[in-house]
């Protein structure tokens, strides 16, 4: 167990202020809801620094629709997404799995940036995120950028951002009319619990049953989270039915590397991704009507 | 402050903000947490600690009124916020009474901790159901009840 | 005014108001003004010699004010049964949580940096972590003297008489998991001098045996030294154990300053004792009809690096294996066996639990061999009150199993069994039954309990007993008991406990217990006031009366005369016959069976779970959705506390059947938090009925019995019995985690059939 005594916290309140010190004080490091980084830095996983508090840069705190983008600062809490009318309303998904986060305790303090830079494959916001081909506004002393979410991750906790640079805002384009899709995720309790397995499910489907557009993604099973082509392609252009169904779930290991760890070994995430791709898609047939 | 040391190499700030009502004022370092503070600094025992990372509830306060875990909650991150812990419940509080009608407490080092965050779930949701009790605490472990009369005592909190 | 009947009642209990609000303080809620804290250095190895131990940088360390070492500690062995756990390791490291060394500084963080300075120079051993192979003669050694701590092996009327005789054979073989406590608060305490002693204020279960221990390890009479049991954050057994105490007294007896320990929680989950893994293997003879003729049955119990209170979970384990059934003959071979894992002791329980886990499924899988519906099979079997049990013991105490069982029988749940199907077509529901038993009270080791009543001079009952107050309400239950006695109401009787300075030896808080003897010593003291009553009485009219009668808030003396408590107090006092008496009970015991400690018990608990569970055929995952508790309580206290113990022990249950899952390699421990290690949350723990079959204990106070304990011993067979019932599968070791399901599951042909029938 390591104490923080001696560790130094720059508080400050606006974004500006919070570039300023990134780039003139050396080995900051950004904390937000501190909900990752305060057990990382207790039991040494990650090295004991210097710490900026950005948890009162309010101006990063939002839920908002404009332009036809859903932005949400990166300092929005799970709770404050989970309550948002128009998160619900343009990324159901994200809702979902904002309400699976850790307990209520975790939701209101866990951030969606924090989330996303932690980068653990197992986030829960990180599927919804690539199901929904969402970007990042990525601020720093060279101005914003912008990165598509897949783009983001480049490995195993090795990020497209710089040590000065801060995630603003996640951006996700409504995927529009006729998408249905759910989040999932296999705890090892019902309670609180990190996921063994979790994914989502965003289809677009035709009147008559049709997969017109199709997105799998997965966590906890790859060093990043991943998107399934393979799982895609055997949706897009056929009709939901369960053999279609076994086939797309099926084809989710081409595109998995999982591990063995504490909560479960690489072979039983391999039969959880088949298996809860095709109990969701049975969901979204059943809740549209495809199958009985 | 009770003759609480700290450690040489210790950085230390003058942190102000509002406990269960009052202005309080201590001088510790920025990184000790919120559960530090109140149980080694200001020996405000009322709330426990079971893990010191968020896994069992035991150190929930109320933060400018939302359920938060001390052991989670830096010092810099509650300067100039209000900070709600259950000796800030009024003991005659309807909640209290149920918890203790019901038979909801045994061992009783989970009980503050659940009494913050169901306090709060009241004053959001005066009348729960079940499911969102369960829900509510299901961060709040507790090892001794089973949690069947904690949630009963929660529910017939919410009756009144 | 007459006192309202506090047996029986559900009253509210005392503590639960002042924990409610937060005033209540725990052992890890006291600090003293210029303690020192103090940090435990423990092994980093399961197995190894300690070569050297150089503490100088520690030391020289600011605000280090000490650092001890085995070279400190006067006798450096202590335990319950054998003294074989140093208070701090010499010779070697047996276990990762064995304690090194103690830094005891001026602050928090000066100890963990200073523990960091220590420098062990360890020669690595090889460990041995699997029981099986650690009994094998060539296998490296735990201690010296090899690594059977104990074994004990019965023959039992004509075992091969029976299997010759039996119409089918059925065998199999059973784990359960190394469950670990995880009481929310932690090992905790402080501890300081005064008037020349040293005060030990620590959470732990007995704080005589406590105090004794501590006395042994500093060479020190035990009048030197006090102990002190505030509220405990829970315990369950796993503080029956010495944790925090040696050590504290330890620091203060050389420092001469007030000291404070706390465990972190990743240092309970490895330092902390566990349930004893077990393997069991059981063969069944019985007759086509379903009687059960004879058990052969071999334990072995994962004992990990010291013995602790190991020898009595095996007879506790040996004892109960054959469950509550008219078994004819048994064959029991058990062992306890060292290995480098970490320590097992006492947990909710004692060795039932994996016994009549082991033999509860035996029972499912005799019946589908027989065709039998399981409920019938047990109650074809069941005990009965005058029963020749199977150690030759009589059963004369209550023995409510068939009781039990005939609850559950018409029990809605149980006649719902058969509807398998569900909303999912992957979802897959069963319901399971298991029955339960355990000795209780020490059976055959002296057994004596002590409580001192004193009338206060204000008319009030105070009662002083070494109780610890662990979460289960003793102190509530003591107050009803001696209120019903005295006829007082409840609010008159205050209780002292656990304080080796003010309250005499009540014995230990474990086995279920406590109440039992607590309650019987406060009855005879209730009798010790009568008597003094009767002498006070001879002296003031030189008569002695034939009927002392309390009630009311009176003492009524034949017909002829009363006094209220008040003036009874002070009579006492101003006739010097004084206005304490203490109330002594021992526990009837018999003798052992050759070979055993304590086989068999008087009195024994008995229990029956129902449980419903919906199973994931794709994931393995197990939801338990109802679970019914039917449990033989003798007569209920409180019916709060009762109800309330019931469902604790079976939110416990659930956990050692399904997510308790300590995952141990190599005797290193993976799983060190509440993050890893799964304990059931509120979404875990479904909705419990409890109903309580009363059948009166005559030797119990106001015929109760041990209720602690048998909510817990049979939920893991009943949840899995209900697996089996919804599956077909037939899985034998716990806990079945969602992993081992799945697998299960799938070899044979589940998820494979699914596919298939939806396609
Ligand atoms: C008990 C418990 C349960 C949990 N359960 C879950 C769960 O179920 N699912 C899940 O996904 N997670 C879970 N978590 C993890 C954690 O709560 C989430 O990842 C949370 O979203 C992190 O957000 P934060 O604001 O607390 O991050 P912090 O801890 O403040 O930061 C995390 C990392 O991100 C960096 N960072 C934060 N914000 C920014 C920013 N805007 N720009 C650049 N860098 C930034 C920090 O430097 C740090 O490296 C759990 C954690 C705990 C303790
Ligand atoms: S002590 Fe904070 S969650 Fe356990
Ligand atoms: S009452 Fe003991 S942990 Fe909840």
């Amino acid at each position: 167990m390591q104490h923080l005594a001696d560790v130094e916290v720059y508080s400050v309140r606006t974004l500006r202020e919070a570039l300023e010190l990134l780039s003139s004080v050396k080995g900051l490091r950004v904390i937000a809801g501190g909900t990752d980084l305060i057990v990382q830095l207790k039991t040494g996983v990650v090295p004991k620094t210097n710490l900026l508090d950005v948890s009162r840069v309010d101006e990063l705190r939002y839920v908002r629709f404009e332009d036809g983008i859903l932005r949400i600062g990166a300092l929005t809490t799970f709770m404050e997404i989970y309550r948002s009318e128009l998160v619900r309303r343009h990324a159901p998904l994200l809702a979902e799995a904002a309400f699976t986060v850790g307990s209520f305790q975790i939701m209101n303090k866990g951030t969606i940036g924090g989330n996303i830079v932690n980068a653990s494959p197992a986030a829960d916001s990180l599927p919804p995120l690539y199901a929904l081909n969402a970007e990042l506004k990525i601020v720093g002393p060279r101005g914003e950028r912008f990165v598509r979410i897949q783009d983001f991750y480049k490995g195993y906790k090795k990020l497209d951002l710089m040590a000065d640079e801060l995630v603003a805002e996640v951006r996700i384009r409504p995927p529009g009319e006729g998408y249905v899709g759910h989040f999932f995720k296999h705890g090892l309790r019902r309670g609180d619990a990190i996921a063994v397995v979790n994914g989502a499910v965003l289809l677009r489907l035709s009147p008559e049953g049709i997969v017109r557009d199709a997105r799998v993604a997965l966590g906890a099973v790859a060093p990043t989270v991943v998107r399934s082509p393979s799982s895609e392609r055997v949706l897009v252009g056929s009709r939901l039915s369960p053999e279609v169904m076994w086939r797309a779930a099926e084809a989710v290991v081409n595109d998995i590397s999982p591990i063995d760890d504490v909560r479960g070994s690489a072979a039983y995430r391999r039969e959880l991704s088949v298996n809860y791709v095709f109990m969701t898609l049975y969901r979204i047939a059943r809740e549209t009507g495809v199958v009985a | 402050m009770y003759g609480l040391k700290f450690p040489h190499s210790a950085r230390t700030r003058e942190i102000r903000f509002v406990l269960n009502g009052s202005e309080t004022s201590v001088r510790v370092p920025p990184g000790y947490t919120l559960l530090e503070t109140l149980r080694y600094v200001l020996r405000m025992t009322g709330t426990k600690e079971g893990c010191a990372r968020g896994d069992c509830g035991e150190c929930t306060v109320l933060v400018d009124g939302v359920p938060v875990h001390a052991c989670l909650t830096l010092m810099s991150q509650v300067e100039g916020r209000s900070v709600l812990t259950v000796e800030g419940i009024d003991r005659q509080h309807r909640l209290i009474r149920a918890f203790v009608e019901e038979g909801a407490v045994q061992c009783g080092h989970c009980t503050p901790g659940i009494v913050v965050a169901a306090y709060h779930l009241l004053s959001q949701v005066p009348r729960p159901t079940e499911e969102q009790v369960r829900e509510a605490l299901r961060g709040n472990l507790c090892r001794c009840t089973g949690y069947v009369k904690i949630i009963r005592a929660v529910l017939k909190a919410g009756e009144a | 005014m007459t006192a309202q009947r506090a047996v029986g009642a559900p009253v509210a209990r005392r503590d639960a108001f002042e924990k409610a609000v937060g005033a209540a303080k725990y052992a890890s809620d006291l600090f003293l003004d210029d303690m020192l804290w103090v940090a435990v250095l423990r092994s980093k190895y399961p197995h190894a010699r300690i070569r050297r131990i150089d503490t100088s940088k520690a030391e020289s360390h600011p605000n280090v004010v000490a650092v001890f070492t085995h070279r400190d500690v006067p006798v450096n062995r202590y335990g319950l049964f054998k003294k074989d756990r140093p208070v701090l390791c010499d010779d070697k490291v047996r276990y990762i949580g064995d304690p090194i060394a103690l830094v005891a500084a001026e602050t928090r963080e000066d100890a963990l940096e200073a523990l960091k300075l220590i420098e062990v120079d360890y020669e690595p051993l090889p460990p041995v972590t699997d029981p099986i192979e650690a009994m094998r003669p060539d296998a490296p050694k735990v201690h010296d003297d090899g690594n059977i701590c104990r074994e004990v092996h019965l023959r039992l009327g004509d075992v091969d008489g029976a299997f010759a005789r039996a119409d089918v054979i059925v065998e199999n073989t059973y784990r359960t998991g190394a469950q670990i406590h995880a009481y929310l608060e932690t090992e905790a305490g402080i501890s300081y001098m005064e008037d020349g002693k040293i005060v030990v204020v620590a959470g732990g279960q007995s704080p005589y045996r406590d105090r004794a221990e501590i006395a042994h390890a500093l060479n020190l009479p035990e009048e030197m030294i006090r102990v002190v049991t505030p509220y405990v954050g829970g315990a369950f057994g796993g503080k029956d154990d010495i944790t925090v105490q040696i050590h504290l007294a330890l620091v203060t007896w050389k420092t001469g300053r007030p000291a404070r320990l706390v465990w972190s929680r990743e240092e309970s989950m490895m330092a902390g004792t566990k349930r004893h893994p077990a393997i069991i293997k059981i063969r069944t003879a019985a007759t086509r009809d379903g009687t059960i003729l004879a058990n052969k049955i071999e334990i072995v119990l994962d004992k990990g690096a010291y013995t602790a209170l190991g020898p009595a979970v095996l007879d506790v384990a040996v004892e109960n294996c054959n469950g509550p059934y008219r078994v004819q003959a048994s064959q029991i071979d058990a062992y306890l066996v060292y290995t480098n894992n970490m320590v097992a002791s006492a947990f909710r329980g004692f060795g039932a639990p994996q016994v009549i886990f082991a033999i509860e499924r035996q029972m499912d899988l005799l019946a589908k061999k027989l065709g039998m519906d399981p409920l019938e099979l047990r109650l074809k079997n069941a005990l009965r009150k005058g029963d020749r049990y199977v150690f030759g013991n009589v059963l004369e105490g209550s023995v409510g199993i068939a009781q039990c069982l005939e609850v559950a029988r018409s029990h809605p749940l149980w006649r719902s069994r058969g509807r398998n199907s569900c909303e999912w077509p992957w979802l897959r529901r069963g319901v399971g039954v298991a029955a339960a038993m355990k000795g209780y009270t020490i059976g055959a080791l002296p057994d004596k309990g002590v409580v001192a009543l004193e009338l206060l001079r204000d008319g009030r009952v105070l009662v002083k007993g070494s109780f610890t107050e662990i979460g289960q309400g003793v102190i509530q239950a003591v107050a009803q008991i001696a209120a019903d006695l005295l006829g007082v109401s409840v609010d008159d009787v205050e209780v002292v406990f656990a304080d080796t300075e003010v309250t005499p030896d009540t014995s230990v808080t474990s086995a279920s217990r406590q109440l039992f003897l607590a309650g019987n010593a406060v009855r005879e003291a209730v009798e010790a006031l009568r008597e003094r009553v009767a002498e006070l009485e001879g002296r003031l009219s030189g008569r002695r009366p034939a009927r002392v009668e309390f009630s009311g808030g009176w003492v009524f003396i034949d017909s002829e005369r009363r006094y209220s408590l008040q003036e009874l107090a002070r009579l006492l006092e101003s006739t010097g016959l004084g206005r304490q008496v203490l109330g002594v009970y021992e526990v009837p015991r018999v003798e052992p069976l050759p070979g055993t400690l304590e086989i068999p018990h008087l009195f024994y608990m008995f229990g029956v779970t129902l449980a419903e569970v919906l199973v994931n055929l794709l994931t393995g995952e197990v939801t338990v959705s109802k679970v019914v508790s039917i449990v033989d309580a003798g007569r209920v206290i409180n019916p709060i506390t009762f109800t309330g113990q019931v469902e604790g022990a079976v939110a416990q249950g659930i956990g050692f059947a399904l997510m308790e899952d300590a995952k141990i390699r190599d005797g290193y421990l993976l799983t060190r938090d509440l993050s890893t290690y799964l304990i059931p949350s509120s979404k875990d723990v479904p909705e419990i009925e409890v109903i309580p079959v009363e059948t009166e204990e005559a030797e119990g106070p106001f015929g109760a019995k041990g209720i602690g304990e048998i909510g817990i011993i049979s939920v893991a067979p009943a949840i899995l019995n209900a697996v089996a019932d919804a599956t077909g599968v037939e899985p034998n070791a716990i806990p079945l985690t969602h992993e081992r399901l799945y697998w299960l599951l799938k070899e044979h042909g589940l998820v494979e059939q699914l596919r298939r029938a939806s396609t």
